[in-house]
């Protein structure tokens, strides 16, 4: 074994020493094949099983199929993969933006096997979530076996997000769009070359499994400059959509969890809701890419009421799937709605302008998706890029800009949160690199106490004290029991000028006469932040930091300051 | 100092088993016990360079409302100062993250082995990995609680078993109890042993605080386990030798857990220790 080490270490340190982006341009080509595989693996899946159950989707008990998925799906997660449910992007945001990008090695198959449960079933949901959950969680663990740091380990995260992107859309450049825009947060050179080549493997393994795979084929759509306003008001539209389907998605979540119903009660009441929903509107069955096809080629044959009915039902039977304890991802769901509001839209258009010179349909529906895409995610280059890469409609370009754009800026603004960042920005963990809470929540407390700060006795008479300050440059003094070595209090010089001007005390006084008892402490258990807020209430430059009543050192802005600037030239000049 | 140990409570009769022991461990070596009383049945613990995942049985979230109450009154009946830790962080709404900036854990040797509630039974898989990323030592209970009266530290001579008997000589001093080293020769001469210790600066520390060092010869190793006395608590290292050898030759570590039922207070490869 000592062999094998010794000889790993001697090829690691030959090929990578110098530089060690050849190293990562390896690893994330392995982690683009490996992340490839992995939603190749789940697509071929669930078309093997939504094939298998189509027809049994006829019978009258059909709508148990969604719940029964649903269950199988949740007892999966709960009981065998012991992994909460959901769909795993913000668990990997979360990864990278506090633990380096550390993920479990059974996030890279559970939430296959979760979601193929579900959607194969016929749940509203999609398959790309739980690919990037799977692909992030490869790279994490092929740079846990390498050994490689946190930074290195991110990039690799990026890498298995755009693996599994660019192979379930066959859109290498969504890929890297989306692994740097959403999971990464940073546009940094040293991440963008091993990710794109990871989008790139992950791409041609696709193509290469899957030769006839175009998932959205399309005629050109002639869409002109008369399109543009249009467009505006088609964002606008979407922004509100988004918005919604964010709003209901997680209003559905929290109101599952706030019943006391067990896991499997839970699935069989959100899967019975989508399959009695699917009995009456098939589209909002499954992933829906045979529907987005059709409404593409403008072949969808739904009428206006319908399709308005339509995005409501889809919205609703996908926070049911999600909420309700299914396995799956907003992606599909997106591109879904994002048709049917694009469509939609297309024919209100015509009812109120009927002279109108506009693109065909199908052009509505593409500019729709990147609506709801950049709205939801508040990702407007995603939207923009894995549109224009699945349909190959290059001559979108303009009004997908345009509709991206307003979407994305009107959703920030009616709702600052993504639906993938809100939770995490609820609970303060949404920390992305350079900015000041994830340089605070980078600074080790412990690093921040002095801890040679001067201790005085309870018992020390004053006269002994003032010869000591004579000498120091302190202005707080902890105040320490002889015999226990217990924090008692803490003297600060200003608060003591009467007794210092006054010689005839100095021998009359002890420290604990004079001592402040009342002032505020930290422990080591609190965050900086926490102990940044406590300092700011009480107008405080230092604070004491007590753990178990034994004092441990104090805390002062001027070393915060000075180890935040260290840690902020540290994150924004490495690399 | 202010050392801190981190345990996992579990409002049972064998829990209690359990903590006591923690409590006891705290007590003799002074540090502040810290426990965690789990709300779900799994935790993740991010090391520097792994996610573990800790899955607890149903056992652990026994009676939550009189689970804070019983800690309490073991923490008054042994007259140590309570503190209880509340996650706040969170990967999934039901995985809460688990610190690992403690000085030991406490970690029961059912934590991943459902087998072993009542018998020793073998450490899972998540004890190992624990084990083997923690940069503190893992104290694995008895199954009753046992006060201890000596240390006895298991010396094979790797940089785990030197860290095992620096923290040994730490425990010695901070509490005074008699110390013994015990050393298995392995093709080895008890000299080349003496020289370790001579080359890490330890040998006037180990003639000061150890009682005796015992050498046995490398098939008496079930008659050392034996001789050590009942009453004692057991330093080791673990993953001293390659995992290729304890593949084929069985784990040390895992043997002697499994044969005798003394606290155990297990040092990792990743253990810094220092005198």
């Amino acid at each position: 074994m000592s062999k094998i080490k010794n000889w790993y270490k001697r090829i690691y340190h030959e090929l990578f020493h110098l530089d060690d982006r050849l190293l990562l341009i390896i690893a994330g080509s392995i982690v683009g094949i490996c992340s490839g595989l992995a939603a190749v693996a789940l697509r071929l899946s669930l078309e093997s099983a939504l094939e298998w159950l189509h027809p049994y989707r006829s019978y009258g008990w059909a709508f148990l199929l969604p719940a029964i998925g649903a269950v199988l799906s949740s007892f999966y997660l709960e009981k065998i993969s012991r992994e909460g449910a959901g769909h795993g992007v913000p668990e990997v945001i979360y990864s990278v933006s506090r633990y380096g990008g550390l993920l479990r090695l059974r996030s890279s198959f559970s939430r296959l096997i979760s979601s193929l449960l579900t959607i194969g079933s016929g749940g509203s949901a999609g398959p790309e979530a739980p690919v990037v959950m799977s692909g992030s969680a490869i790279g994490s663990n092929i740079a846990k076996f390498l050994g490689l740091n946190d930074r290195q380990r991110i990039t690799l995260v990026g890498c298995g997000t755009a693996g599994a992107i660019a192979s379930i859309f066959n859109a290498p450049i969504a890929g890297l769009v989306f692994s740097v825009e959403v999971i990464l947060g940073e546009w940094k050179f040293v991440n963008i070359i091993p990710i794109a080549i990871a989008a790139v493997a992950g791409a041609q393994i696709s193509q290469s499994i899957i030769p006839a795979q175009v998932i959205f084929n399309h005629h050109p759509f002639n869409i002109g400059v008369s399109d543009i306003l249009p467009s505006l008001c088609l964002g606008i539209v979407t922004a509100f959509v988004s918005v919604l389907f964010t709003k209901i998605l997680r209003q559905t979540g929290k109101i599952a969890k706030k019943t006391s119903f067990p896991f499997w009660v839970r699935a069989i009441i959100g899967g019975c809701t989508v399959g009695m929903i699917g009995m009456f509107m098939p589209v909002v069955l499954g992933e829906g890419y045979h529907f987005i096809q059709l409404m593409i080629l403008g072949t969808f044959s739904m009428g206006t009421f319908l399709i308005f009915v339509a995005i409501f039902a889809k919205i609703f039977a996908t926070a049911m799937t999600l909420g309700w304890g299914g396995s799956g991802g907003i992606f599909a769901p997106c591109l879904l709605i994002g048709s049917l509001t694009g469509i939609l839209f297309h024919k209100m258009l015509f009812v109120f302008f009927p002279d109108i010179i506009s693109a065909r349909e199908g052009a509505y529906a593409l500019l729709g998706m990147t609506g709801l895409i950049s709205g939801v995610m508040q990702a407007p280059l995603t939207g923009i890029f894995l549109i224009v890469e699945i349909t190959g409609g290059y001559e979108t370009i303009l009004p997908l800009i345009v509709v991206s754009s307003i979407s994305s800026t009107m959703s920030h603004y009616i709702e600052p949160a993504s639906f993938y960042l809100k939770e995490l920005i609820e609970r303060g963990q949404f920390l992305r690199p350079g900015t000041d809470a994830r340089i605070l929540s980078d600074l080790d407390l412990g690093e921040l106490v002095d801890k040679e700060h001067i201790r005085v006795s309870e018992n020390m008479v004053f006269r002994e004290f003032i010869e000591l300050i004579k000498t120091s440059n302190q202005n707080f003094f902890p105040v320490i029991e002889d015999a226990t070595d217990e924090y008692k209090g803490v003297i600060q010089i200003t608060a003591i000028r009467k007794y210092v001007l006054d010689p005839g005390m100095y021998d009359m006084i002890f420290l604990n006469q004079v001592m402040d008892t009342d002032i505020l402490t930290a422990s080591l258990d609190n965050g900086l932040q926490e102990v940044l807020d406590m300092m700011d209430m009480n107008n405080m430059d230092s604070i004491s930091v007590v753990e178990h009543d034994l004092f441990i050192g104090m805390i002062s802005k001027n070393r915060i300051l000075d180890l935040y600037r260290r840690e902020l030239i540290m994150q924004t000049t490495a690399h | 100092m202010n050392y801190k140990l981190l345990h996992i409570f579990r409002n049972t009769p064998f829990g209690r088993e359990t903590f006591l022991q923690s409590l006891y461990f705290c007590k003799i070596i002074n540090a502040h016990p810290v426990v965690y009383i789990p709300k779900s049945d799994k935790f993740l613990m991010y090391f520097s360079n792994d996610a573990v995942q800790v899955d607890l049985d149903a056992s652990y979230l026994t009676s939550p409302e009189t689970a804070k109450t019983h800690a309490q009154d073991l923490f008054d009946e042994m007259e140590i100062k309570s503190k209880f830790f509340e996650p706040k962080n969170f990967t999934a709404s039901s995985l809460p993250d688990i610190p690992t900036n403690f000085d030991y854990l406490c970690c029961p040797r059912s934590v991943s082995d459902l087998s072993s509630k009542i018998g020793l039974g073998h450490l899972g898989p998540k004890v190992r990995r624990i084990i083997k990323h923690a940069t503190f030592p893992i104290l694995i209970t008895s199954p009753v609680f046992k006060p201890w009266k000596s240390i006895s530290v298991f010396f094979g001579g790797s940089k785990n078993a030197m860290n095992s008997l620096k923290i040994g000589l730490k425990i010695a001093m901070s509490s005074g109890l008699p110390l013994d080293i015990y050393t298995c020769l392995e093709k080895k001469e008890a000299s080349h042993y003496k020289e370790l210790i001579n080359a890490a600066d330890l040998t006037e520390p180990v003639k000061q605080l150890s009682r005796k060092w015992h050498f046995y010869e490398k098939d008496d190793f079930d008659t050392m386990l034996y001789d050590i006395p009942h009453n004692s608590l057991i330093v080791l290292g673990a993953y001293g030798h390659g995992l290729i050898k304890d593949f084929l030759f069985g784990s040390k570590m895992e043997q002697i857990q499994s044969t005798v039922t003394n606290n155990l207070l297990i040092t990792g490869p990743h253990c810094s220790i220092s005198l």
